[in-house]
């Protein structure tokens, strides 16, 4: 009798007991624009009575130094490339996903489940990044001043173009690009021959443009403002779509050199606090309604649905890890900031 | 201590007083901190309009650095044709309108050839400058403020956003709130030559503006889009540089409507957050741009202490809380005084009553007095006076009960009682004085005769005849007292002798034997004495009379007309 009056209380206990004292987690998410819209975040938190804290990086330059800082301990969660991944995994910055924590992984097309398929995913059969989205940089152009699409990334260096053309602010793109002009055997492979030539390549880009952009609002605004003619579209499909919203004509090609192209992933920072948050973040954006916003307002490819975007027929260049990212970043800050080839290739 | 009605009444009427000014005190301090705090909100609003107008007009002053410069024909000159020893002697005006301007962290001059090569830069290095080589010059066409500003018309200033400088290249601002302002150099036939460019220290010249405020002032500058650029707290500003945008109006909800634009100007209070370490009064004000910028706008704000602002109302609640007090005190003595006086009439009332309970004359009464207490006084005067009366009669009414009690109706001598108590009080006083007394016990001999034969009109008639006689046969000093019937006693106080009293006896016997007239004749009596003497005979008023009552029946029966002594006692 005395047993049952207690298990009623307790279950009187637990209903009156707020809801919200059972999950009070934070999750610090790391992302580029559009992968944690304030919609997609808030349905998160309601989902999970957490409270999401989104730092937005518009560079893989600029993700490198947020996750190194700390070792990591700032964040919990970040989008990374394949290719950047690979110096992550390296330095020990990323931890291994319990993919069997994450049942949304069988609403992936087949190709992004078969993890071991996609190069630098898996090392050691660990699981250390879950792909969510994936565009080619290709070129856009302004159909009014070009009325032919361009076939080649040397359209960039067109002197017709110059102060016409708005680039990306990157040094890893960059000096991959000047590879592909110089027609190195990889563009992901700059040998210590060969270095002046990409320096004078890049420089003579930067001659040849009105401005540099890092986030793809940013490149929208330059691209109207300037009336630039063309624009190397780092951010691919994403930028097409803002463009296209800002009711400006422009074109998209992918350059006969092949389009360099880049597959986004979800990591865990060895930092991270609460691993079931950050799974269940991972979950989550691969749920119907984040796929949606992507493919829809943010223009990018989801891994659930076939993309609109992306041409399969098309060449494509997936990225791989260059020969130095560091030494990419450290000459194309010179470059940007004006020097000039002497003093960019000084030690 | 006795606490009169005086003290009371002047205390309850301070309290009043007292209660009333603390009322009138706190509402006045109610309203008057309100006005004060509105007021100095007011005059935070003021000096925050003030510093946004001291943005708005630096940065013209650095427009008009800019025109000079542009318009130097140096400028153009070694833009047309670069030449070295122009260059440093452009350099050290720079370095001169540098010394003159703190906050300005580089003067460059860019030309439009080459890429925007930079042909003359002087960067702040600490307290000196440094000209830099032509090797590190930098070509900068590709930025903002050499591209924009080339298609500007002559004297049009360029102004950039206000940002974290990430230009890598610069001595002093690398990594610092900084922002551009450039002018374009054109040619007289408008061919643009190049640009003259000020990098400013965004934070330097807030901290310049702001060195007239109070020390307990903070400032506060957020971009057009409220972007936070200047806080207390460093961590939330320029967010957006670090991928987390911390904007003014999420940070301070009250700053919405201006953010919105519906209001050019806010005011509000704010409870201590990150970076305040007190509640402070807020104000912020749109500052339009007067230079064709790309924010437009600047948000500047400045916070005070809500502790200064209330340090004005607390020392007015002091004064109110003092003169509250003081004039409380004055009052409260000011009453006594009042309350005193008021009373002065009661209290003689009082002392009239205490007077008169005593029965003594009740002196002065303020009986012409028009109000209640003339009232008061004139009822008592009528009460006292009807008090007197009635004791008066009352009085009357005991004497005649006393009367009643100790004479006898008839001969009004004093009856059995009281013939008692008078030789009681002999007896005591011989005792005292060693002295004596003597009791003469008469007894009229044919009176029953006369009250049967005459009838008893000629009884009363004898009786209180031979009262008179026998009163005026002896001295004041002794008393005649009737027993009843016939029956007599005469107590003589003070005789010394057996002698006296025979003297006396012989005497009453002598008034009586003329007779005692009645309707035209004469009626006949003689009485029987028999004495006794304290204490021969007797020391107590029984013995006495006794003996006395004995030695009148041996008299009586010996003869009549005689009288003889108690016989002695053993």
């Amino acid at each position: 009798m005395l047993a049952d009056w207690r298990r009623l209380l307790t279950t009187a206990l637990l209903l009156l007991s707020p809801l919200p004292a059972l999950a009070d987690g934070v999750l610090r998410v790391l992302a580029w624009p559009g992968y944690a819209d304030a919609d997609v975040v808030k349905e998160f938190e309601q989902r999970t009575n957490s409270k999401v804290e989104v730092t937005i990086v518009e560079s893989d330059a600029d993700l490198w130094r947020k996750l190194n800082e700390d070792n990591g301990a700032n964040f919990d969660i970040f989008a990374v490339n394949t290719a950047e991944l690979q110096r992550y995994i390296h330095q020990g910055l990323v931890t291994e996903i319990n993919t069997a924590a994450i049942p949304n992984l069988t609403r992936q097309l087949p190709r992004f489940r078969q993890r071991q398929g996609i190069p630098g995913l898996v090392h050691g059969g660990k699981t250390y990044a879950i792909p969510y989205t994936y565009s080619e940089m290709g070129l856009i152009y302004d159909r009014k001043q070009i009325p032919v699409a361009p076939d080649s990334i040397t359209a960039l260096w067109d002197k017709r173009y110059q102060g016409k053309i708005i680039a990306y602010n990157g040094g890893v793109h960059s000096f991959s690009l000047a590879a592909q002009v110089l027609a190195l055997p990889s563009p992901f492979h700059i040998g210590e021959q060969q270095w002046p030539a990409a320096v004078a390549q890049l420089i003579a880009l930067r001659r040849n443009a009105s401005a540099f952009y890092t986030g793809p609002a940013e490149s929208v605004a330059l691209f109207k403002e300037r009336r630039a003619a063309l624009m190397f579209a780092n951010f691919g499909s994403q930028q097409l779509q803002l463009l296209k919203a800002a009711n400006v004509d422009v074109g998209y090609a992918i350059p006969r050199e092949g389009a360099l192209a880049w597959l986004d992933c979800w990591a865990i920072s060895r930092g991270v606090r609460d691993m079931p948050l950050a799974t269940r973040w991972i979950n989550y954006v691969l749920d119907d309604m984040p796929g949606r916003v992507l493919l829809q307002r943010q223009g990018l490819a989801n891994t659930t649905s076939p993309s609109p975007y992306f041409k399969n027929t098309a060449r494509i260049v997936w990225l791989e890890p260059a020969e130095s990212e560091e030494r990419r970043d450290k000459l194309w800050g010179r470059i940007l900031a004006g020097d000039r080839a002497g003093k960019v290739l000084q030690p | 201590m006795k606490y009169g009605i005086a003290v009371k009444l002047a205390l309850l009427l301070a309290a009043v007083g007292i209660c009333a000014s603390a009322l009138t005190g706190a509402y006045s301090y109610g309203v008057s901190r309100s006005l004060l705090v509105e007021s100095s909100q007011q005059s935070l609003v003021a000096a925050t309009q003030v510093l946004g107008r001291r943005v708005d007009t630096s940065l013209e002053e650095i427009a008009r650095n800019l025109q000079v410069l542009a318009n130097h024909p140096s400028v153009r000159r070694t833009l047309k044709q670069p030449d070295p020893q122009m260059n440093a002697q452009l350099a050290e005006l720079f370095e001169l309108m540098m010394q003159a301007n703190p906050a300005y962290f580089q003067i460059r001059l860019i030309s439009a050839d080459n890429f925007g090569l930079e042909q003359v830069r002087v960067d702040r290095l600490g307290p000196s400058f440094i000209n830099v080589p032509e090797a590190d010059l930098q070509e900068k066409g590709h930025f903002s403020y050499v591209s924009e500003t080339l298609q500007l018309p002559s004297g049009t200033v360029y102004m950039s956003r206000i940002t974290i400088n990430h230009e890598r290249g610069v001595y002093t601002g690398a990594e610092r709130p900084s922002m551009q302002l450039a002018m374009p150099v054109r040619d007289t036939d408008g061919k643009a030559l190049g640009v003259v460019v000020i990098n400013l220290d965004v934070d330097g010249m807030f901290a310049l503006l702001a060195t007239d405020l109070p020390l307990d002032f903070r400032l506060f500058l957020a971009n057009g889009q409220g972007d936070i650029l200047i806080h207390p707290d460093h961590s939330k500003t320029f967010g957006f540089d670090r991928g987390r945008r911390v904007l003014l109006q999420d940070e301070f909800a009250a700053t919405r409507s201006l953010v919105t634009g519906a209001t050019s100007q806010v005011v509000f209070q704010q409870p201590t957050t990150d970076g305040l370490l007190q509640p402070v009064v807020m104000a912020f004000v749109r500052q339009p741009l007067k230079l064709r910028s790309e924010e437009g706008q600047l948000y500047v704000g400045l916070a005070q202490p809500l502790s200064s602002v209330r340090e004005g109302a607390r020392h007015l609640g002091l004064l109110i809380m003092i003169s509250v007090l003081g004039f409380g005190l004055l009052g409260l003595l000011g009453t006594l005084f009042l309350a005193r006086l008021v009373l002065r009439p009661l209290r003689q009332l009082i002392a009239a009553a205490n007077l008169f309970g005593r029965g003594q004359e009740i002196g002065y009464l303020p009986l012409d007095r028009q109000d209640e207490i003339g009232e008061l006084a004139r009822s008592f005067q009528q009460m006292q006076r009807q008090i007197g009366e009635q004791l008066g009669s009352l009085h009357a009414s005991q004497e005649q009960l006393k009367q009643m009690a100790q004479y006898d109706a008839l001969t009004e001598l004093p009856n059995r009682r009281m013939l008692q108590d008078r030789l009681d009080l002999a007896i005591a006083r011989a005792r005292r004085h060693g002295g004596c007394a003597a009791v003469l016990f008469i007894d009229l001999d044919n009176f029953k005769d006369i009250n049967d034969g005459w009838g008893h009109d000629a009884g009363d008639a004898v009786l209180v005849a031979v009262a008179q006689r026998l009163r005026l046969s002896v001295r004041d000093t002794d008393t005649v007292a009737r027993l009843g019937g016939d029956e007599f006693v005469v107590l003589l106080d003070g005789p010394d002798t057996e002698r006296d009293a025979a003297l006396i006896a012989g005497k009453l016997i002598d008034c009586l034997s003329p007779g005692i007239p009645f309707q035209g004749g004469t009626l006949r009596v003689a009485a029987s004495i028999g004495i006794s003497i304290f204490p021969q005979h007797g020391i107590t008023a029984p013995q006495l009379l006794m003996a006395a009552d004995r030695a009148m029946y041996s008299v009586k029966a010996n003869g009549r007309g005689g009288f003889g002594f108690a016989v002695l006692q053993d």
